[in-house]
């Protein structure tokens, strides 16, 4: 998979933004970092997809905001999970373990 | 959890809109701020790093936008911002708002005053229930030859015996009562004479108490009378106690047994009494004052009841000699409360304001898609800064909405103003007019039409916008662009269709304005200036007056004291008034005349008349003398014959000397001797030949209900209060009633024409008007879209005329093909005036000839500041536009 023209089902992109926020708070850009480095580097998240995806998560309720100082001392939103988020990743990672459990079963029928 | 999640994210994003936008922008700088310092760690310079994080980040705006396609509430808050951003783009273009809100107030204000009114009066159902199963019966036959004229009692029984189509078949006479007793002063109303089935037949509960019931209409019946609500709250304060009094009803006690309420208006709108009539057992035919109203039995028609009407009617010829080509003409209620002009005018009317509709929507339709060109650049830069179609056409219907809105308000307050206007005015005495108020369902057609008009046309711009290529739309504005060629035709369509368009309202109301100067210059038959003349129906209530004797001395008293009212030239007495109040009409018989056995003279109107009758109202004698004080009822016998009676009777010969008599059934063998000739006179409407007419003295032919007819030197504003006290001191028993000038009469006598033309001439200005701002709109703004072209034909040595000329040609042929259509047009159309017509023909050349030369002059006129600018265009600024 070309890392550019990769583009992210929604529900993929969920998961994975959910999962680069377990351990601690990160603003966008980090976020996007952290993405790309859990995937072995198999997924960027571009801004126009980034952005839209944190906020409607936050006014989901998964995530929650606040402005912070970033590495080199610039301010940046963080954005870090709510207990909902947890549960949500919970979730979806079941649902997607069904899903890649079913989709290579299937792949090795014969 | 989620749920309350998304209320506090709905109601931030709509409440604290400025900081969530501060936010997001905040946030998307520091990213860009960080991608550049990440960028600038692999050695870039400034300029480069920011440059690559912007790539990066893909525009800023856009990321935006999208985000905020996600923030809950966006579909709710783009509304609100469409609305905004509407409500700014309308007043930015103010002229274009106010002409086409106003434009869409007048199509909607005027379509729903008209069709509220045509809806209350052709359609809303009647207060009587299952109305269209109760028909009301005429009879016609020669020699009255009434349309739907009168029966007489011995009819009514013989149609009764043979009825099998009608449930109760029932009689009834409209008539003036005297109302006296106790409870307060006399006073006359109108009154109507009904058999036991009358009410039951229109089936409407009283009030209070009961209405006639069977059996009470027998010969010898205790005499009854049942009262409207009007009567009883302003006679009787509303008590229930009025049931079982006794009232004077022209003198003779009548007991009140109940009160209808006041949706009950049968007869006639303003009947206030009935009164049970007793059939007697009649010993002759006559005389004809009665209509029957009846209800079908259940499963007959109408058709099967007038077949049955029909038969009836042979029955009663055979029956009586005197009837010839007689007939039985049923109408349905509604027909008969609705007279035979006012449905085809109120049709008619309909359907020019459905004109005016359309034009207005046309022009609406032409006013946005002139402005969509201008808005093509408008719609592709939002495209490129990211708008997605649906949100740019959510955003022009946003647009079109407001403005059908904005016009619906507007013209809901014009429709509301109108029908309160016409209900007060109440033009032509419309009947039913009662049931006329606005119409709900007629409003909301008119907004929903002008609204789909505006989505229709209003969404132009979105889809070529979206279509079109978006950098030479930026760059160029789109001129020269076959979409813009496509629209421009479609614009000329449009504006040839608001001609035609016009010009057919303008040929209708030319033709009606016409028919309405022929009906003013028909006099009626007299000279004397009607603001002078003041006339006054008396009744003198007791029974006494009856006798000939006291009734002639009471009237030589009233006409005493009349004349001696400041400012009374001349007062007598008739039973007759033009244009429109005939009295009394019979047929005659001429001494030496032989009839054909069985034939007889025509019916012709038969005024009773005093003396300085037609002195006071200015109808010449022709010969002979007009009636005196001499002609009393000791004295010979004498009559006066009109100009159309000689020509028609005494073709070639002298009339004077010749004697007639009334030769009605029941009339005696007295010759009148003929002892003048006058002029013609209208008695029955101004469009109704009555020429032929016989005169007698009121000394000879007495009746104590008559006209006073005053004529003045000058005002007569006051006089009738001074001739009601001088009348009542006489004796305060005497009612008065219908005081008002002949001018009053005359007025009301053409209300009705005056009403339909009035309207069309409105519709058809209107609908001008709107065609003109459609031309003006559509050669200013060609104007100005050639502004380069023209520019450079001046340049190159075209004259100011030669531009003119060219602006002129183009507004003069759409005129020419849109008044070729129209015309074709009025002559499909204007066939539906016929009835409505008088001494005029549906395609009466003057008004086919001067209607398009309206039209012509109007186009100019509305070319005219168009073309003025054309020629002031400078070449070289013209070169350098754009």
């Amino acid at each position: 998979m070309s890392k550019a023209t990769t583009n992210l089902l929604q529900g993929t992109l969920d998961l994975l933004i959910l999962k680069a926020l377990v351990l601690t708070a990160l603003h966008g850009l980090a976020i996007s970092h952290r993405v790309e480095q859990i995937t072995n580097g198999t997924f960027r998240v571009k801004p126009g997809s980034l952005f839209p995806a944190l906020h409607r998560m936050e006014e989901a309720g998964w995530l929650s905001s606040s402005w912070g100082d970033s590495e080199n001392n610039r301010r940046a939103k963080f954005y870090r999970l709510t207990a909902t988020g947890r549960r949500q990743l919970q979730t979806e990672t079941r649902q997607w373990e069904t899903i890649a459990l079913a989709i290579a079963s299937a792949l090795q029928a014969s | 959890m989620q749920f309350l999640s998304r209320l506090f994210s709905l109601g931030r994003n709509l409440f604290t809109r400025a900081r969530v936008e501060q936010d997001l922008d905040a946030e998307l700088r520091a990213y860009l701020d960080q991608v550049t310092d990440e960028n600038r760690k692999t050695g870039m310079g400034l300029a480069e790093a920011r440059r690559e994080a912007q790539v990066e980040l893909g525009g800023i705006e856009q990321v935006k936008e999208h985000v905020r396609q996600v923030r809950t509430g966006q579909v709710l808050e783009e509304l609100l911002l469409d609305i905004r951003y509407g409500v700014r783009t309308l007043r930015k273009n103010l002229a274009f708002t106010v002409v086409a809100v106003l434009t869409l107030a007048l199509g909607i204000g005027a379509n729903t005053a008209m069709f509220s009114v045509a809806y209350g009066i052709l359609l809303r159902p009647l207060p009587y229930p299952a109305a269209d199963r109760v028909a009301v019966v005429y009879m016609n036959y020669f020699p009255r030859e009434f349309k739907f004229g009168t029966m007489c009692i011995r009819d009514y029984l013989m149609w009764k015996e043979n009825n099998r189509a009608f449930e109760n078949p029932s009689l009834f006479r409209s008539l003036r009562m005297d109302i006296g007793g106790n409870e307060g002063v006399p006073e006359q109303v109108q009154g109507a004479s009904v058999t036991a089935g009358f009410f039951s037949t229109l089936q409407v509960a009283p009030l209070i108490g009961r209405a006639f019931g069977v059996g009470e209409d027998r010969p010898a019946a205790a005499s009854l009378a049942v009262l409207s609500e009007s009567i009883w709250r302003r006679r009787f304060a509303a008590s229930s106690a009025v049931l079982g009094q006794t009232i004077l009803v022209n003198g003779a006690p009548s007991t009140v047994i109940g009160v209808m309420p006041d949706v009950f208006r049968y007869p006639r709108r303003e009947t206030e009494v009935w009164t049970n009539l007793p059939l007697n057992p009649p010993t002759r035919f006559g005389p004809w004052f009665y209509r029957g109203v009846a209800r079908l039995k259940p499963g007959v028609t109408m058709e099967q009841a007038q077949i049955e009407l029909n038969s009836i009617g042979l029955r009663l010829m055979q029956e009586n000699n005197y009837y010839k080509r007689l007939t039985l003409p049923v109408l349905n209620l509604r027909d008969a409360l609705l007279g035979t002009t006012l449905k085809p005018a109120i049709l008619v009317l309909a359907g020019a304001v459905g004109l005016v509709l359309l034009i207005a929507v046309v022009n609406v339709a032409n006013l946005i898609l002139a402005r969509a060109t201008v808005r093509e650049r408008e719609m592709a830069l939002r495209l490129s800064l990211g708008a997605g179609r649906g949100r740019l056409i959510r955003q022009l219907l946003t647009e079109s909405v407001l403005l059908a809105v904005m016009g619906g308000a507007a013209g809901l307050a014009l429709a509301w103003g109108g029908i309160e206007l016409i209900r007060a005015w109440n033009p032509g005495n419309l009947p039913l007019i009662d049931s006329v108020r606005l119409d709900g369902s007629a409003l909301g057609f008119m907004i929903l039409v002008s609204m789909l008009t505006g989505i229709l046309f209003g969404l132009a711009p979105a889809l070529q916008g979206s279509r079109a290529d978006l950098n030479s739309t930026i760059k160029e504005g789109g001129r020269g662009a076959s979409v813009g060629q496509a629209r421009g035709r479609a614009r000329a369509a449009l504006v040839v269709s608001e001609i035609a368009l016009s010009l057919t309202l303008l040929v209708g109301a030319g033709l009606l304005l016409r028919s309405f100067v022929n009906l003013q210059r028909v006099t009626g038959g007299f000279s004397a200036p009607p603001r002078q003349i003041l006339t006054i129906l008396i009744s003198p209530g007791s029974k006494k007056y009856n006798d000939e004797h006291a009734g002639l001395a009471f009237y030589d008293e009233v006409l005493r004291r009349a004349r001696s009212v400041p400012g009374v030239e001349l007062a007598a007495v008739t039973d007759s008034l033009p244009p429109d109040r005939q009295g009394d009409a019979d047929t005659f018989a001429i001494d030496g005349q032989t009839l054909p056995s069985g034939e007889m003279n025509p019916i012709i109107s038969a005024p009773t008349v005093g003396p300085d009758y037609f002195r006071g109202l200015g109808i010449p004698l022709v010969k002979g003398r007009y009636f005196t004080e001499h002609d009393r009822s000791d004295s010979a016998a004498v009559a006066i014959v009109s100009e159309g009676f000689v020509r028609r009777f005494f073709p070639g010969q002298e009339a004077v000397g010749k004697r007639i008599k009334q030769s009605g059934p029941g009339y005696g063998d007295k010759w009148m001797e003929i002892v003048g000739v006058v002029g013609n006179v209208k008695y029955l409407g101004l469009t109704i030949d009555t020429d032929p007419a016989y005169y007698m003295p009121f000394a000879q032919s007495y009746g104590p209900r008559i006209y006073l007819v005053v004529r003045s030197s000058g005002d007569t504003t006051n006089q009738g209060a001074a001739l009601r006290r001088e009348i009542q001191s006489i004796d305060p028993g005497v009612t008065l009633a219908q005081i008002g000038t002949m001018e009053q009469a005359l007025n009301l006598s053409v209300s009705q024409p005056r009403f339909d033309t009035m309207l069309l001439v409105l519709f058809a200005g209107i609908a001008m008007l709107l065609a003109a701002v459609g031309i003006y709109g559509l050669i200013a703004y060609s104007v100005a879209q050639r502004t380069h072209e023209i520019g450079l034909r001046m340049a190159l040595g075209a004259a100011q005329g030669d531009v003119m000329q060219m602006v002129v040609r183009q507004a003069v042929s759409l005129a020419a093909i849109g008044i070729v259509i129209g015309l074709g047009g009025a002559f499909a159309l204007t066939r539906l005036l016929k009835a409505l017509l008088f001494g005029v023909g549906v395609t009466d050349a003057l008004t086919f000839a001067a209607a398009p030369l309206g039209i012509v002059l109007v186009v100019l006129l509305a070319t005219f500041v168009p073309a003025i600018r054309a020629t002031r265009i400078s070449p070289v600024v013209a070169l350098r536009y754009e």
